[in-house]
C-alpha cells in the first residue's frame, strides 16, 4: 500500500481524493458552482447579483433541509435499512404542538421549546420503538408512522394553521445580522443559521466523533451481530437513533414556524415533504445507505452546495421554471454521485 | 460393476406455497367486516353507486402495486412511480387535448414512455450496481422536472372524453364493473401465474432471497431486476391513463403526487417482505383494496377525510407486525425444512 502511494504522482493522488472522498468533491463541486455562478453574474446573465451577500442570505434556506439531513445521517448510520420517512411528519405534527403550547395557551418560549423537543423524542421514540425493538424494516415502519403523523398533524386543530401574535413574531429568526467580532469583514448571517444550524451540527458532530454513543452507532450499523457479540446493548443504541431524529425533527419544528409565522398543519408533508429531500442530501453528503458510513461534513457541505446551486439557478432562471430546473440539478447530482460511488468501490474499495 | 441409478428422494409436502396465504385470507375478512360495519352504519356503502367509485379508485393503485410487487420480491424498491405518473399523465393529456388521438394510441404511449422511464430505473439499478432507492430518489428528481417542464406551469385544459372508457360514468363499465379494475384484475392474473408458475417469477423470488446465490445458480440477475423496473415503469404508464380518465377535463400538476408511498403501503399491507424474497399480487390487490375502502369509508361517515391516512399507516403496522410474527417460527426452523414461496 505504502509503496503504491509513493510511485502516485500528486495529480493522480488528487484524482484519487475527488474519487475516494466525498468531503473532496463536494468542496470541488461548490467551488465550480460559486465560481460558474461568479463569472456568469459578472457577464450579467443572471437577473440579480451572484456575491456573497445572497449566497448567505440564501443558507436561510438551508437550515431546516440540513437538519433534517443531520437527523437521516443518525438513522441510516444505526445500519439494518435505517431510514426515517417520517421526519417531515413529525415536523408537522410538532410544529402544531409548539404553536398550540405557544400560540394558544401561552407559554413562555423557554417551555415551549423543551415541549418541542420532548414532543420530537416522543414519536422518533415510537419510530425506535419500532424499528430497534420490534424489528420492524426501517422503510416500513416510519412510512407507517408517515402516514399516522401526517393524518394526527392535519386533523388536530381541523386543518387550520395557527398563526397568532407571538407565533407571527417568532419571523425575526429569518433575519440576518452582523457576526460579533469578525462581522465587519463577512456578510450578514441569517439569525437561523447560528441559532438553529450551527448548535445542531456541533452537537452531531461531538455525539458521532467523540462520544462512546457515536461509536456504537458507527459499530451496530458496520455489523449488527459483531456489535451484539462486543457487548453493545444493539436495540438500545438504535433505538436512541431514531428519538435523536425526532428530538432534530422537533427543532426543525420551531425554527419552521418562525419562518412561515406559523404553525402550518402540512408544513413537513406539503408536495414531496420534507423527508426525501432531507435522504437525498444525506446520501449526496456519502451516507451509504447500508448504514456505518458518513460524516457530518459531508452532509453540511451537501447541503449548502444545494442551497448555493439552487441559489444561483433561481437567478439564472427566474420564477416557476428556476424550481423546476432545482429538482432537474439535484437528481443529476444525486445519480451521478451515487454511480460515482458505486465504481469507486470497484475501483479503490470505497468512498470515505 | 452394476450401475445403481440414485433417484432423488420423494419430494415432502409442497415446493408452492398455498395458493392463497394466510395473510390474504385475513385481508379478505377485514375487508369484509370492514364493508358489513360500514353498510350498517352507512345505508348508502353498499349500492353499486358506492361501490364502482371505490373500484376506480383502487385500480391505479393496484395496477401499480403488481409492478411493486415484484420490484420489491426482487429485493428492492420503485419511490419514483409517483413522478413517473405525472410524466406519463401529462402527456397523455397533452396528446389527447392538442393531437385529438384515439384510445388505444393514448394508451400505447403512456404504457411506452412509462416503460422507458421504468428502462432508466432499472439499468441504472442493474448494471449501475447502486441500492435502488438512491437511484429512484434520483430518478424521481428527474422525471418531476420532465413533467413539470411539459406542463409548462399551467394546468391542461379541455381534455376530451376520449378515456371514458376507463372513466367514472355508465360508458366506462362492463355489466358495473369499471373496466379499469377488470384490465386490473386480468393484469394481476397474469401477473400472479408469472410469479408463481414460471422460470423468470421464480427466479425473482430467487434474486430477492439471496442474489449473489441466485447468480451462482445460473439466474441472469440483471436482466430480470431490469424487467422488474420496465413492468413497474409500463404499468404506472397504464395508471396515469386510469387517472387521467377518472378526473375531470383539467389536469393539474398535483397528479402523481405522494402516490409512491401509497403503492408502496398497499403492497406492504398485502404481505410482500420489504427485504425481498416474499409476496405476492393478490395480496398487494387486496391491500389496495383495503386502503380504498378505509378511505372511502371515513368519507362516507363524514368523518374528515385525512383521518384515513392514519389507518393506513394502523393497518400497515398491523400488516408487517403479523408478517414478523408469522415468519419467527420459520426463521428457527431447520433450513432444508423452509417452504420456498
Amino acid at each position: 500500500m505504502t509503496a503504491q502511494e509513493t510511485v502516485q504522482t500528486p495529480v493522480q493522488r488528487a484524482v484519487r481524493a475527488v474519487l475516494t472522498q466525498r468531503t473532496v468533491l463536494l468542496v470541488v463541486l461548490i467551488l465550480v458552482v460559486v465560481v460558474w455562478m461568479s463569472l456568469l453574474s459578472a457577464g450579467g446573465f443572471l437577473t440579480a447579483p451572484y456575491n456573497p451577500d445572497y449566497m448567505s442570505a440564501a443558507l436561510v434556506d438551508a437550515v431546516p433541509l440540513a437538519m433534517l439531513a443531520l437527523a437521516e445521517l443518525i438513522v441510516i448510520l444505526s445500519g439494518r435499512g435505517g431510514i426515517d420517512l417520517s421526519v417531515g411528519a413529525i415536523v408537522s405534527l410538532t410544529g402544531m404542538v409548539f404553536g398550540f403550547a405557544y400560540g394558544q395557551w401561552g407559554w413562555p418560549m423557554w417551555l415551549a421549546v423543551p415541549l418541542a423537543l420532548v414532543v420530537g423524542a416522543a414519536l422518533g421514540g415510537i419510530n425506535g420503538l419500532l424499528v430497534a425493538r420490534l424489528r420492524f424494516p426501517a422503510l416500513i415502519a416510519t412510512l407507517a408512522t408517515y402516514y399516522a403523523y401526517k393524518s394526527i398533524a392535519i386533523v388536530i386543530n381541523q386543518q387550520q394553521p395557527i398563526s397568532t401574535e407571538p407565533v407571527q413574531q417568532l419571523y425575526a429568526v429569518t433575519s440576518s445580522v452582523e457576526l460579533p467580532l469578525i462581522g465587519r469583514n463577512i456578510p450578514d448571517v441569517p439569525l437561523g443559521v447560528i441559532t438553529f444550524l450551527l448548535p445542531a451540527v456541533v452537537v452531531v458532530w461531538l455525539l458521532l466523533t467523540r462520544t462512546t454513543y457515536g461509536r456504537r452507532l458507527f459499530g451496530i450499523g458496520t455489523n449488527d451481530v459483531a456489535a451484539q457479540w462486543s457487548g453493545i446493548d444493539v436495540a438500545a443504541t438504535r433505538m436512541r437513533a431514531y428519538v435523536l431524529a425526532g428530538m432534530i425533527a422537533g427543532l426543525v419544528a420551531v425554527y419552521v414556524t418562525a419562518q412561515f409565522a406559523s404553525a402550518r398543519p402540512d408544513a413537513g408533508t406539503s408536495g414531496n415533504g420534507l423527508a426525501l429531500p432531507a435522504i437525498t442530501i444525506a446520501v449526496l453528503g456519502g451516507v451509504a445507505i447500508t448504514g456505518g458510513i458518513g460524516k457530518v461534513s459531508g452532509v453540511v457541505l451537501a447541503a449548502v452546495l444545494i442551497t448555493w446551486l439552487n441559489a444561483g439557478i433561481l437567478l439564472y432562471v427566474p420564477g416557476n421554471a428556476g424550481t423546476q430546473f432545482q429538482l432537474f440539478a439535484l437528481g443529476i447530482i444525486l445519480v451521478f454521485a451515487a454511480l460515482l460511488n458505486a465504481i469507486t468501490t470497484r475501483r479503490y474499495g470505497g468512498t470515505r | 460393476m452394476t450401475v445403481v441409478e440414485e433417484r432423488p428422494p420423494p419430494a415432502r409436502g409442497r415446493v408452492l406455497a398455498p395458493a392463497v396465504s394466510g395473510q390474504e385470507l385475513v385481508l379478505v375478512g377485514v375487508i369484509a367486516v370492514l364493508w358489513v360495519l360500514l353498510a350498517f352504519t352507512t345505508p348508502a356503502f353498499l349500492t353499486a353507486g358506492s361501490i364502482q367509485p371505490l373500484l376506480v379508485e383502487v385500480a391505479p393503485v393496484a395496477v401499480m402495486g403488481v409492478g411493486m410487487t415484484l420490484v420489491i420480491i426482487s429485493a428492492g424498491i420503485d419511490v419514483s412511480v409517483g413522478a413517473t405518473m405525472m410524466v406519463c399523465g401529462v402527456i397523455t393529456a397533452k396528446l389527447l387535448v392538442d393531437a385529438d388521438v384515439p384510445l388505444l394510441l393514448a394508451l400505447v404511449v403512456a404504457v411506452a414512455v412509462g416503460a422507458v422511464l421504468g428502462t432508466l430505473n432499472g439499468v441504472l439499478i442493474a448494471y449501475g450496481r447502486v441500492h435502488a432507492i438512491i437511484i429512484t430518489f434520483g430518478t424521481a428528481n428527474l422525471f418531476l422536472f420532465l413533467g413539470l417542464q411539459i406542463f409548462g406551469s399551467q394546468t391542461v385544459n379541455g381534455i376530451p372524453g376520449t378515456l371514458a372508457f376507463f372513466g367514472r360514468g355508465a360508458e366506462g363499465r362492463f355489466l358495473g364493473i369499471p373496466h379499469s379494475f377488470l384490465l386490473t384484475v386480468a393484469i394481476a392474473a397474469v401477473a400472479w401465474w408469472y410469479l408463481r408458475h414460471s422460470v423468470g417469477g421464480r427466479h425473482l423470488y430467487a434474486i430477492g432471497g439471496n442474489a449473489v446465490a441466485a447468480r451462482l445458480a445460473g439466474v441472469r440477475v440483471q436482466r430480470r431486476v431490469l424487467l422488474a423496473y420496465v413492468i413497474t415503469g409500463a404499468l404506472v404508464g397504464l395508471a396515469a391513463v386510469f387517472t387521467v380518465a377518472k378526473g375531470t377535463s383539467t389536469l393539474d400538476q398535483s397528479i402523481g403526487t405522494g402516490r409512491e408511498l401509497a403503492v408502496i403501503a398497499a403492497t406492504v399491507i398485502g404481505g410482500t417482505s420489504i427485504v425481498g424474497g416474499r409476496g405476492s399480487v393478490l395480496g398487494t390487490v387486496l391491500g389496495a383494496l383495503l386502503v380504498q375502502t378505509v378511505s372511502s369509508g371515513v368519507t362516507q361517515l363524514n368523518w374528515p377525510s385525512q383521518l384515513s391516512d392514519l389507518f393506513v399507516g394502523i393497518f400497515v403496522i398491523v400488516a408487517v407486525g403479523a408478517d414478523l410474527i408469522r415468519q419467527r417460527p420459520f426463521n428457527r426452523r431447520p433450513l432444508n425444512r423452509r417452504r420456498a414461496r
